[in-house]
């Protein structure tokens, strides 16, 4: 596997469980907290791309 | 003509504004008696990621971090990263040797197995070299949890 996006999810999906488990002890709010760290990860690398399409390589 | 007043825990004190919560009347008492007690309890957290919570009876948490992390770590040596060794003339690498050294025996099982030497002109290369070194700093936050656990701050 060499895809960036792909290893970039993977790696935010190992990075929010351990911070989510670290950091509430409730099964529900691991969840929660997880998914919402995932979603950020996610979304704040795509975000992030995307303002750099513009400039050159 | 004096009066007495029964303060209740959790009321307000007459004297200042502090909260007499139960935490300020018990006195806090550590899981595991013993002044060595938390450095035992942070080397087996280091050694094996999750055994310190595992020990101390956080179950779900340890069984989570015995499994993600070691695997975090694998993947890291999977995409051909590399394990650095401590080299001080070179302080990014010598810090980047010390995140690895957190993951605890993994690292150096994979040092006694040669493994982990990377391969610089692969494609994953530093995809795997952030994975080792992602994996030794969370477990450096699971072994202070760990601890934290054991003086009964948590």
């Amino acid at each position: 596997m060499s895809s960036h996006v792909g290893l970039m999810l993977v790696f935010s999906a190992f990075v929010s469980v351990v911070f989510a488990v670290l950091t509430t002890d409730d099964v529900d709010a691991q969840l929660r907290t997880g998914a919402i760290l995932f979603a950020g990860f996610g979304g704040a690398c795509i975000l992030l791309g995307w303002l750099m399409f513009p400039f050159p390589l | 003509m004096y009066s007495v007043s029964v303060i209740k825990p959790g009321t307000r004190s007459h004297v200042g504004s502090g909260r007499l919560g139960l935490d300020s009347l018990v006195q806090r008492k550590s899981i595991i008696p013993g002044g060595m007690a938390g450095i035992l309890v942070c080397v087996i957290a280091w050694a094996f990621p999750g055994a310190g919570h595992l020990w101390l009876g956080r179950v779900q948490k340890g069984t989570v971090f015995f499994i993600v992390l070691p695997l975090m770590y694998l993947i890291g040596l999977w995409l051909e990263g590399q394990i650095f060794s401590f080299d001080l003339s070179q302080p990014l690498v010598a810090l980047a040797a010390l995140a690895d050294l957190g993951i605890g025996v993994p690292y150096l099982m994979t040092r006694f197995l040669g493994a982990g030497e990377g391969r610089v002109v692969a494609v994953t290369y530093e995809y795997g070299n952030t994975f080792l070194v992602a994996a030794g700093l969370l477990n450096f936050l699971v072994v202070l949890d760990a601890y934290d656990i054991a003086l009964g701050r948590k």
